[in-house]
Parts: C-alpha cells; structure tokens; sequence
C-alpha cells in the first residue's frame, strides 16, 4: 500500500480552478481507498459518486476556517450519506481540519478518530454526526433557521443520497424548508440511482425526483454530478434572503472513476482485492 | 367506620387540603417567562400549539414559536440544527411523539451530538387517561435514560415544573434533557420558590421505617401516605426523585442503611423506569425489600386520571397498604 502523504495545507484564499479541482478529485478518490485498504473493505461506490461534489463545495465554494471548525459565520456542510464519509475525510484534510495521518487509523483501533460514519465529537470540522438516513436534511433546515433568525449570511448545504430520499422524514423537511423559505438552504441529491439491494427503481422507485421537489416548492437545478465546471455553478447559494431553498439533482455513477466499479450494485460496500487495489490506483492517477 | 374506610375517608379530606393547577397552564406559563428571560430561546411544536397550553405564548411570541406541522422527527431534527448554531430550544409536544416517533432523533440528533434541546413530553404516563395506549405513555423514562447523554426529569407538579424548566435552561451541560409532564389538574404542593436541583433528590417526608421513592404525581401519593403512615406508627421517608438520570445515588445509599424497605412509585412500566433506576442503585448496596408499584407491563384500560390511577393501584391508599405489607412481611422474615 502506497504510503499517506502529508501534504502541506492549501492556501484557500483563492478557490481552487476547475483544474487544480480535477486534482483534488483525484486526491480524494486515493484517499479513500487508502482509507478503505486499511480497513480491509469500505463503501467505494457511495464514496465515488460524490466525490466531485463534496471536492467543489469544499475547495471552490464553502467559506470555512480550519483554525476556527466553530467559527459562527461559517458555511454548513451537513453530510447527511454519512455511509460516504472517507469522501468527506479527505476533504477535511486536505482543508486542514486534521492530518492526513488520521487516514491510518480508519476503523482500525479502538478509539480511531476515523469511523464509518462521521462524528463531531472525533472530528473537527464535521458540523453534524451523521449515519442514520432521513436525518440531515432536518438538522440543516434548523442551522439555516438558525442562521435567518441571527443575521448570518452562512450558507447551509445537505448532501443526501437518492436512496436516502425513501427515508418519509426527509420529506417533512422538504416541506418545512420550503414553509420557511430558506433560500440559504441548498439541498444536494448524489443520484447514482443505486441503493445497497439494487437499483432504486427496482428497490423503492422515487423519480420524477426534480418533480417532487419542484411540488414541495424547491427550486430545482439538475447537472452532471461529475462536471466540475457545472457543479461549482449549480451549488452557489443565494445566501440570504426568503424564497424557494435550492436541490441540486447531481447525476453521478456510483464507483466513478474506477472502470470495474462503476454502475455496478455489489461496489456499494465490498472488499478489495491487492490485484484490484493497484488497478484502482493506476485508473485513479490516469484519471482525468 | 371500619379501617379501610377510616383511611380513605382520612384522604379524602386531605386531598381537600391541596390546590389543584393543570401542568399544561403553567407550562404555557413557565415558557413565556423563559421567552421573557430568554431572547434568543426558541420553542418548536408539531401542531400541538392549542394542546400544550401554548396559545398565548403563540400570541405574544409568535416569532419565537416554530411550527413544523405534525412531523415530530422534523422537529427533533431541526431542534437539533438550531441548537448546534447556538440557539436554546425547547420542543414542545407530547410524551408519546416526542419519545417514540422521533427516538432515533433524539439519540442521535440530540444527544450523540451533544445539544442542548430540552425536549418536552406531555400527556405523559396516565394523565391523558382516556387518551388510550396511543396517547399514554409508560415507557418513555425507560428508553429515554437508556440514551447515553441524555437527562431525564420528571417534576412533580406544576410548581416544580417551573422550577424544573429553570434548571434545564441554566444547564451549562452539553446534554438534551428530556422533561416528562402530565397534562390536566395535578394537586400542587410543592414551594414555588423552592430548590430545583438536577440530580439531586428531595426529602418530602421524613421517615426510618420505609422509603418511598416517587416522582411526577406520585410523589403526591406518596405525600399522603406517609401522613397517614405516620399516624398508624410508620416512619415512611418520602424521596422526589424528580432526576432518573442522572440518579441521586447518595440519598439511596443513605436510606439503604436507614430504612428495612423501599416502595417504588411511578406512572410508568414497572420494567425500566424509576423502579430499574432504583434497583440498579441499590443492587450495589445491601438494603432491605423493594417493592415496585406502576403498570404492570400491560395496556391499561382508559379512565379519568384519578380513577384511573387508583383502578391500578398507583394512588395513596394503595401505596399505604403496600407499605404496610411490605414492612409486615419484612418483620415476618427478619423474626
């Protein structure tokens, strides 16, 4: 196994170009398979389909301090997948949240900062522990609640999976972001139409997805979850402000970037063979 | 007059003695003067606003009263959010929804990530007694203090509620707190200008011979228990466990070396609540019998409140005879 380097911390003065994100893309898809081969499995599908999104909103557009995790003005970032947190992982530290020789204790000690699911308690810069679906989108309607009633013009974004929308309680947060008319809210969808038992539409059907948010009274943008150029356009939040919250719809591969993995159901979470660890390393590092 | 009679009649007029007040009033009281107190204090409902004696806080608050709708895990949920961006909420709803429909919220919104929502259940227990087992609710306390970081209170009547509620806003502990209430008339015996202390038990009767450890509108039982008690030559120590979590584990040791038996009393399952706490305390120290008085893992049939507490047994002149053949057995052993 490739060893972690410990990079030093990028100057975020500046967002990142749609080519130092292509970059950081594939620094994160390292990342967590790093993370997973010392665990010895992990949810790769998940992880990859969200990659480019969680890279954009972490180096092009939230406004975060990693000196200050608890800065009151910050952005929101509720990571509501919370299966897909070595993708969030990564983000942290390359941001530099914590060192990347946290990657090394991924789920493999008693006490490891690093589990599958993420925790503020173990993680600074994690604004809400997450795991259990359907929660997120609530608590991130209350952060931009919260944010409305104290005059901060933090923006709040949720990333959920499509799988997650079967989930009722996200649809009671739906329609209370849109009574509320959070424009400061920006829900994310990663819809790699792929939940753990199969595809979606076979599992528990959910599309028209953009027709259901747009009937709970959310604006609707629908992109290329895998388009840098796109995605850092669709997830700029209006901030301030009354009016329709936003749901991004992000089409995403489940797997991507990794020929074998993607689109496919078994990737969802498996182990991984040192045959396919170097594969996976040499598509990531070729990737574009 | 035979001595059954003699007791009921005795209680009767004892009761007579004591004001009622409904839980749910003095809450809608309670919380505007925390609105008051507290301007940046929100309260959430779940259209409940009319049912928990929130109306005219709706009224003079109505930018502080969030209403999500019927959607309790909504409400945990952005509780939850607006707690972690610094603000002090209190949920309002009942004992049933706040504890069961949203318990995964609760434990993981709230106390996995070390808010500090007071979360409120009303209608708890028996007091919503023709409400049926849709709307009573016997088994919050145990899964509540099952959470880890979780506080659980249980005030006895309307005066210590308000009390109650100070605390828990005052608490400097990253930790929700869940707040059992009733709903309608409770007798009121407690100072309203008394002590509230979480975690720390109070001493409402004397006594040596037995303790009854009570809290909610039991302690109000237990109250005239022991005052009976003491004239029939009972030495009955009454405790106000209005804190199941964390337990006053000092005032039960302490009555383990002074009394021969304990009685347990709560509005509740016998299994997991006040009664568990107690047991689990006292199964590291040497003490007498425990008898536990609640429901007795069934669903009750409905009722008025009062008739419906007495029909299980759950009122003064059962706990008297409990106690009375708790300590008659106790002797029988111990000669």
């Amino acid at each position: 196994m490739a060893g972690v380097t410990a990079e030093p911390r990028l100057n975020m003065d500046v967002p990142l170009d749609p080519e130092r994100l292509g970059a950081m893309v594939r620094q994160n898809r390292l990342d967590v398979t790093e993370m997973f081969m010392t665990a010895g499995n992990g949810h790769f599908g998940s992880c990859f389909s969200c990659t480019e999104i969680v890279t954009v909103l972490y180096f092009a557009l939230l406004r975060l301090d990693p000196d200050r995790p608890d800065w009151a003005d910050r952005d929101r970032f509720v990571f509501a997948k919370g299966h897909a947190a070595p993708t969030l992982y990564s983000a942290l530290i390359r941001r530099g949240f914590f060192p990347a020789e946290w990657i090394e204790e991924y789920e493999t000690k008693v006490g490891s900062r690093l589990m599958t699911h993420p925790s503020r308690r173990y993680q600074p810069g994690v604004d809400a522990s997450t795991g259990a679906l359907g929660h997120g989108l609530s608590v991130g309607v209350g952060m931009a609640l919260a944010g409305r009633f104290d005059g901060r013009d933090y923006a709040t974004y949720v990333l959920m999976g499509d799988g997650e929308t079967n989930e009722g309680s996200v649809w009671e947060a739906a329609a209370a972001a849109a009574k509320f008319k959070l424009a400061n809210l920006v829900g994310i969808i990663d819809r790699n139409r792929l939940s753990v038992d199969g595809w979606l539409a076979d599992v528990m059907p959910m599309e028209p997805l953009g027709d259901k948010w747009r009937a709970f009274g959310w604006d609707v943008i629908e992109v290329d979850g895998h388009d840098i150029p796109a995605l850092t356009e669709a997830l700029r939040s209006k901030r301030g402000g009354e009016g329709p919250p936003t749901m991004v719809l992000a089409d995403t591969l489940k797997g991507k970037g990794v020929s074998f993995m993607e689109d496919v159901r078994s990737w969802h979470a498996d182990t991984v063979s040192a045959e396919q660890y170097a594969l996976i390393r040499a598509e990531l590092e070729a990737g574009a | 007059m035979s001595g059954a009679s003699e007791l009921a009649a005795a209680l009767a007029a004892e009761r007579e003695r004591y004001p009622l007040k409904a839980i749910r009033q003095q809450y809608g009281e309670t919380l505007q003067r925390l609105a008051a107190a507290y301007p940046k204090l929100l309260v959430l409902t779940a259209d409940l606003m009319h049912a928990t004696g929130m109306e005219q806080f709706g009224r003079r608050f109505a930018d502080r009263l969030i209403n999500v709708g019927i959607a309790e895990q909504n409400m945990t949920g952005i509780a939850a959010g607006l707690s972690l961006a610094g603000r002090p909420v209190i949920v309002d709803g009942y004992a049933a929804f706040t504890t069961l429909r949203a318990l995964e919220q609760a434990k993981i919104d709230a106390a996995y990530n070390a808010t500090k929502i007071i979360l409120t259940g009303q209608s708890a227990g028996l007091s919503y007694g023709v409400g049926g087992p849709t709307h009573q609710t016997y088994e919050d306390v145990a899964i509540m203090r099952a959470i880890p970081n979780m506080i659980v209170l249980v005030p006895a009547d309307a005066a210590e509620l308000d009390l109650c509620l100070d605390a828990a806003m005052a608490s400097a502990a990253a930790t929700p707190i869940y707040v059992r209430l009733g709903r309608g008339p409770e007798y009121l015996f407690s100072d309203p200008g008394g002590q509230f202390e979480i975690g720390q038990s109070i001493e409402v009767r004397a006594g040596n011979d037995v303790a009854i450890i009570a809290n909610g509108p039991m302690v109000f039982e237990a109250l005239l228990a022991s005052d009976q008690l003491a004239r029939r030559g009972v030495g009955a120590r009454v405790i106000n466990m209005h804190t199941v979590k964390p337990l006053d584990t000092v005032a039960l040791r302490r009555a383990a070396g002074e009394v021969s038996a304990f009685v347990v009393v709560e509005e509740h399952n016998v299994f997991g609540g006040l009664g568990g706490a107690v047991t689990e305390a006292l199964s590291e120290v040497r003490h007498g019998p425990i008898r536990l008085l609640g429901i007795r893992d069934s669903y009750p049939p409905i009722g008025p409140v009062f008739e419906l507490r007495d029909a299980l047994g759950l009122s003064a002149v059962h706990i008297v005879a409990e106690v009375e053949s708790l300590l008659a057995a106790t002797l029988e052993r111990a000669g």
